[in-house]
């Protein structure tokens, strides 16, 4: 036996995704939330064709599991045990983070405003790790992005996000970050404000 | 002639002002991320999909088809003259294209390049113009079930002709079909997994999932990747062809154009794949065979025809069917939804416009690029000393101001953060996207032909084996997946694509 790591986690994927979606949607021998109705063949009700795809999804998984368990060897890269205990750390304080803000009065709380706070956190915490930074840097500048732009206008966020992501490689220099900004708040201002003319405040309001 | 008329009609759509501009800014953005690597065709239309919104529907299929075909000619220019594929599509290109170029006739492989993309450009066009109506025809008679197995034959030989294995890519199929499920359902109104979440009952965002698979997955890769482009050094020499290399590409070129033009109508099929299926055949076949490996010029004739004509074709079963070939036809029916305008058989009859309008735009496309290519060659390489990390938070910032313009709502924002880590996970799990994309956007539309063709036969499902068409069709998918079953092919298959990229 040559198990594939990459297909065996794979396998696993889309096995919980099915199993879930069965779960909610009904159609698992009865068993689950059971949301939407099933009805027949002829007169099917919304749960039918999500039931017939989450089966063949099973059967998929399957597949590949069984498939990933002999065409080995193929390990994934291993990752170190900083880089799991923060990825881990990353999950439970963004997690935390969110659920804490979503029950804050005023703007912490408002709209989706939890949703991006928990994401930022938690790529932030994560990015910690100098080998996850790539990933979780440009996640998480692109979720500042979204807290930043409704209430400090497009041109902080841009500057902001922009900042932050530059952390993700090494090579940037202070003067090629402060042009990058420069060129990006004058291209985005031409392209999206000038010509599209999209509805999103451009400067800071305040008192508003 | 119905044709000519109808071309007629389409090249006075094609040649307004406002069209050949964004005919033009389509070509110059497909040119440059052609040669650019590291951004390839697909995250830039997912991309640029949010600024055409504001254009009528035919102006923006044309921008996006622009850079789909302009990414064609610009790949093979950073292959021949770098070593460096900008695209997929132009790996084989690499092979003689840079040996050419190291025996000093780089100017020769790019003109004959960018002269046979051209020829190839235009018999694709022509046979899009004859086929489109012809097949649309045939498409009307089909019934809900045949469509069903139609778009089910689509998604199998997408997957099957995916590169790696096939239970995984047919897997995020399914994926990909089962995420289309979330949103209203159409017939009951019912919200199906919405969570209670307002934005979700539309549907998952097809622009975030495309931006954050395509666009954000790939600039982190290509960000844990150390860089190493080398500086421009190369002539590039003379333009002109000697007679004999003229007398050795021209043959290649039509054997190009033919297995392009036949590859790019396949489902899954589409530029990568033929360029290499031409290179395969010219390496056997040309004459110039024995010169393979030291810079013939048959290696770059066939296969830059092949996959200009390609991408070409590839909008046949998008425009007479409204079914996607690949992952770039997926983004072009998300463009036309949300343009309001339901591809199909229908289409040619009731956006006379947009089909002969994209047609006349292609070869009038073609042409420009021609153009914009061949004499502005050093122009272009210059393009490739701007460093990735001045390129990797543009293409973010564009990402986020793009989706969140889709609705003004921060929510689209985060929802491509969460595809952006899915999209990285997928990568390196080898779970392809461009399968799971095309389910997405085929899961809803085959979900409805399902639902009618089953009330139709009284909940029977011999309906699809007793109508002839559905029956082909389904017969054709299962030969496909025993074919990639049997172990002897499915070896070839993955030699073949490992060594075409």
């Amino acid at each position: 036996m040559k198990p594939n790591t990459r297909d065996i986690v794979s396998a696993g994927i889309l096995l919980s995704f099915a199993l879930v979606g069965l779960l909610i949607n009904g159609g698992l021998f009865g068993l689950g939330w059971e949301q939407h109705a099933i009805g027949t063949a002829r007169r099917m009700g919304p749960g039918y064709m999500p039931m017939l795809g989450f089966w063949i999804l099973m059967g998929l998984g399957l597949a590949v599991l069984v498939i990933g368990l002999f065409n080995g060897p193929e390990p994934l890269d291993r990752w170190t045990k900083s880089e799991v205990v923060f990825l881990v750390l990353g999950a439970v304080t963004g997690t935390a983070a969110g659920l804490a803000a979503a029950r804050m009065p005023g703007w912490l709380g408002a709209g989706w405003n939890a949703l991006g706070i928990g994401l930022f956190i938690g790529c932030m915490v994560v990015s910690v790790v100098e080998s996850w930074r790539p990933l979780f840097l440009v996640s998480a500048a692109f979720a500042l992005f979204g807290l930043v732009l409704e209430p400090l206008g497009f041109i902080v966020a841009i500057t902001a996000s922009v900042v932050l992501s530059s952390f993700a490689d090494k090579t940037h220099r202070p003067l090629g970050v402060a042009g990058l900004v420069l060129f990006l708040c004058a291209l985005c201002w031409f392209v999206f404000i000038w010509y599209l003319n999209i509805r999103v405040p451009v400067w800071p309001e305040f008192g508003r | 002639m119905d044709l000519i008329a109808n071309l007629g009609h389409g090249f006075s759509v094609a040649l307004t002002f406002n069209n050949i501009l964004f005919c033009l800014i389509g070509c110059i953005i497909g040119t440059a991320i052609g040669v650019l690597p590291g951004i390839g065709p697909v995250a830039t239309i997912s991309l640029l999909l949010p600024i055409t919104f504001g254009q009528p529907a035919t102006t923006a299929i044309i921008m996006l088809a622009g850079i789909y075909y302009g990414a064609q000619y610009g790949g093979s220019t950073t292959a021949i003259l770098l070593n460096l594929p900008g695209e997929v599509s132009s790996v084989v290109t690499t092979l003689e294209g840079y040996k050419m170029a190291r025996r000093g006739r780089a100017g020769a492989a790019l003109a004959i390049a960018a002269l046979g993309s051209f020829f190839a450009g235009t018999v694709a066009t022509i046979l899009v113009a004859a086929s489109g109506p012809l097949l649309t025809q045939v498409a009307l008679s089909f019934g809900p079930a045949d469509y069903f197995s139609l778009m089910f034959l689509g998604l199998i030989v997408s997957a099957v002709l995916a590169q790696g294995s096939v239970v995984k890519s047919i897997g995020m199929v399914i994926f990909g079909v089962s995420l289309g499920m979330v949103g209203t359902d159409v017939q009951t109104g019912q919200q199906r997994f919405t969570f209670g979440i307002p934005e979700l009952s539309d549907g998952v965002g097809f622009v975030s999932i495309a931006m954050g698979m395509f666009g954000i997955a790939e600039i982190i890769l290509n960000l844990e990747r150390p860089e190493s482009r080398n500086v421009m050094s190369g002539k590039v020499g003379s333009l002109m062809m000697t007679r004999t290399e003229f007398k050795r590409a021209v043959p290649a070129v039509l054997r190009g154009t033919a297995v392009g033009s036949m590859l790019g109508i396949l489902p899954g099929g589409g530029a990568a794949l033929s360029s290499f299926a031409s290179y395969m055949m010219e390496r056997k076949i040309s004459k110039g065979r024995h010169e393979f490996g030291t810079g013939a010029i048959e290696g770059v004739a066939g296969p830059e025809s092949a996959n200009n004509a390609a991408s070409q074709t590839s909008f046949i079963p998008l425009l007479t069917l409204g079914i996607p070939a690949n992952a770039v036809m997926a983004l072009m029916v998300g463009a036309l939804i949300i343009q309001g305008i339901q591809p199909g058989p229908r289409m040619v009859e009731a956006q006379p416009d947009l089909f002969w309008g994209l047609i006349a735009s292609m070869w009038v496309g073609n042409m420009m690029l021609l153009v914009i290519n061949l004499p502005m060659v050093g122009m272009w390489v210059k393009l490739l000393s701007v460093p990735y990390r001045h390129m990797y938070p543009s293409i973010m910032i564009f990402c986020a101001i793009g989706v969140y313009s889709l609705q003004n709502n921060v929510f689209d924002v985060y929802q491509t953060v969460f595809f952006g880590i899915f999209g990285y996970l997928c990568s390196k799990l080898r779970l392809e996207a461009a399968p799971m994309l095309i389910g997405f956007v085929l899961g809803p539309m085959m979900e409805e032909h399902l639902r009618r063709a089953m009330l139709l036969s009284r909940g029977d499902w011999a309906v699809f084996i007793e109508r002839p068409i559905s029956a082909t069709m389904l017969a054709i998918a299962a030969v496909a997946l025993i074919a990639m079953l049997l172990p002897a092919i499915r070896k070839g298959k993955d030699a073949a694509l490992q060594e075409g990229g």
